[in-house]
């Protein structure tokens, strides 16, 4: 009866081990995928930034080097006006100069 | 309790401030540079500074201006004997610019004239790839190059494939020293389809002062995605005359990367004829039909640094005559 009861209490705590382990590597997986997916969109992001810089910006200049993100969102505003920047080529561009 | 009251007023207005000019930051950029041109045997210099300020109000306002401050240093008696030098001061932009709509932006003060790609896009010391001289139809729609009024302008239409974006401008009489323009009304179209990078557009100018003409331009740019190569051209006509440029630029950046010594090389070629049809005194444009040709090296150095050397020969009835270039331009940005 008590070799019953042993092996009873032993199934019990591998199945919740095994529990323990599904729900753990889903969550996991889970995460995982969302920071692949968090990556995906940032690196989509910037690259269409880049891709916005080069054919809105790079048709005068070079990128400015070295811009602080208050430094860019002001040259930012001024070329909106001056490149007539549509806002979402302003935020593009702006994540890709100060990311 | 009134004490208390006051310096917790003053530090939240301390915060409000603090958070206001992290948002707000006004920097002051543009260029520096030194030019020189030898023709004739002559030569001359050129030492120019072009600070650009841009001071931005809140999401919606931001004033921004622009200076030429510009010394010409050049023999007395034009090719021999002394230097002697002058200096000269421009403003060539002071203007608020309000945001209203994502496809309208009001500016109100003194602007560029808008008027084909060059007066507004090309003409700043450090983005010329000619620094030492514009193009011959420069003077051709943009009265003087500066306007003092009003203007409309924007992205009117953005989609993924085509964006068409627009400009309009009154201008205004002004005689008031530094702030001198003409009177005169126009605008500009452009079609860009961001995908192929070309830009297509089209400028009008009337004048409403004196002999109340009309100049028509079109331009395009085009940046092809595969090879790092620039193609700019222009085409304007007024009753003084009409005539065209084209540029083209190849940054060797291909050989080992744009970062590589040979990468940091860009060859540049620009043509253009100017007709003339009618003599009409004071129009900035050249005395007689003009055809000249440019043959240019850039040099991008570390940290915004350009060397440039060019070479033109220009023909026209009144002689011909070669032109040797030479310029370093330095871009600057700081925060202020």
């Amino acid at each position: 009866m008590k070799r019953i009861l042993m092996i009873k209490i032993v199934l019990g705590c591998l199945f919740l081990a095994c529990l323990y382990a599904a729900t753990i590597s889903d969550a996991q997986q889970a995460q995982t995928k969302a920071k692949q997916r968090a990556e995906e969109t940032a690196s989509r992001s910037s690259a269409t930034g880049e891709e916005r810089f080069q054919a809105n910006c790079g048709r005068c200049h070079n990128a400015p080097e070295d811009l602080s993100p208050r430094e860019a969102r002001a040259v930012l505003r001024q070329m909106r006006v001056r490149a007539m920047l549509s806002a979402e080529d302003e935020q593009s561009i702006l994540k890709y100069l100060a990311p | 309790m009134a004490d208390r009251f006051s310096w917790t007023i003053l530090l939240v207005l301390c915060g409000g401030f603090s958070a206001w000019a992290q948002s707000n930051t006004p920097i002051i950029s543009g260029g520096a540079a030194f030019l020189s041109t030898t023709e004739g045997g002559a030569t001359s210099m050129q030492p120019v500074i072009a600070p650009v300020i841009a001071i931005p109000l809140g999401n919606r306002w931001l004033i921004e201006s622009r200076d030429d401050l510009r010394g010409f240093v050049s023999p007395a008696n034009g090719a021999s004997g002394p230097y002697q030098a002058q200096f000269f001061g421009t403003v060539e932009y002071l203007q608020v610019d309000y945001t209203a709509t994502s496809q309208l932006t009001i500016t109100a003060g003194r602007f560029l004239t808008p008027f084909g790609i060059f007066n507004e896009r090309l003409s700043a010391v450090w983005i010329n790839k000619f620094p030492q001289n514009a193009p011959l139809i420069a003077g051709i729609g943009t009265a003087g190059g500066y306007s003092d009024g009003f203007m409309a302008r924007g992205a009117l239409i953005s989609r993924n494939k085509y964006q068409v974006n627009y400009t309009a401008y009154f201008s205004t009489l002004s005689s008031v020293k530094k702030f001198e323009s003409e009177r005169s009304t126009g605008g500009r179209v452009g079609i860009f389809f961001p995908h192929t990078r070309l830009q297509v557009g089209t400028s009008f100018q009337r004048s409403l002062q004196d002999l109340r003409q009309n100049s028509v331009g079109l331009d395009f740019t085009w940046q092809p995605y595969r090879v790092p190569l620039q193609l700019l051209g222009e085409w304007a006509h007024a009753p003084g005359g009409q005539g065209y440029w084209l540029q083209a630029a190849y940054r060797l950046s291909r050989f080992r990367g744009a970062d590589s010594l040979l990468g940091r090389l860009e060859p540049v070629f620009r043509m253009q004829q100017f007709h003339r049809s009618e003599l009409i005194p004071g129009d900035s444009l050249p005395f007689n039909g003009t055809q000249r040709a440019d043959f240019g090296v850039n040099y991008y150095l570390r940290h915004e640094v350009r060397l440039n050397t060019s070479y033109a020969r220009e023909f026209s009835a009144q002689g011909d005559k070669n032109s040797w270039n030479f310029g370093i331009t330095y871009r600057f940005l700081w925060p202020l």
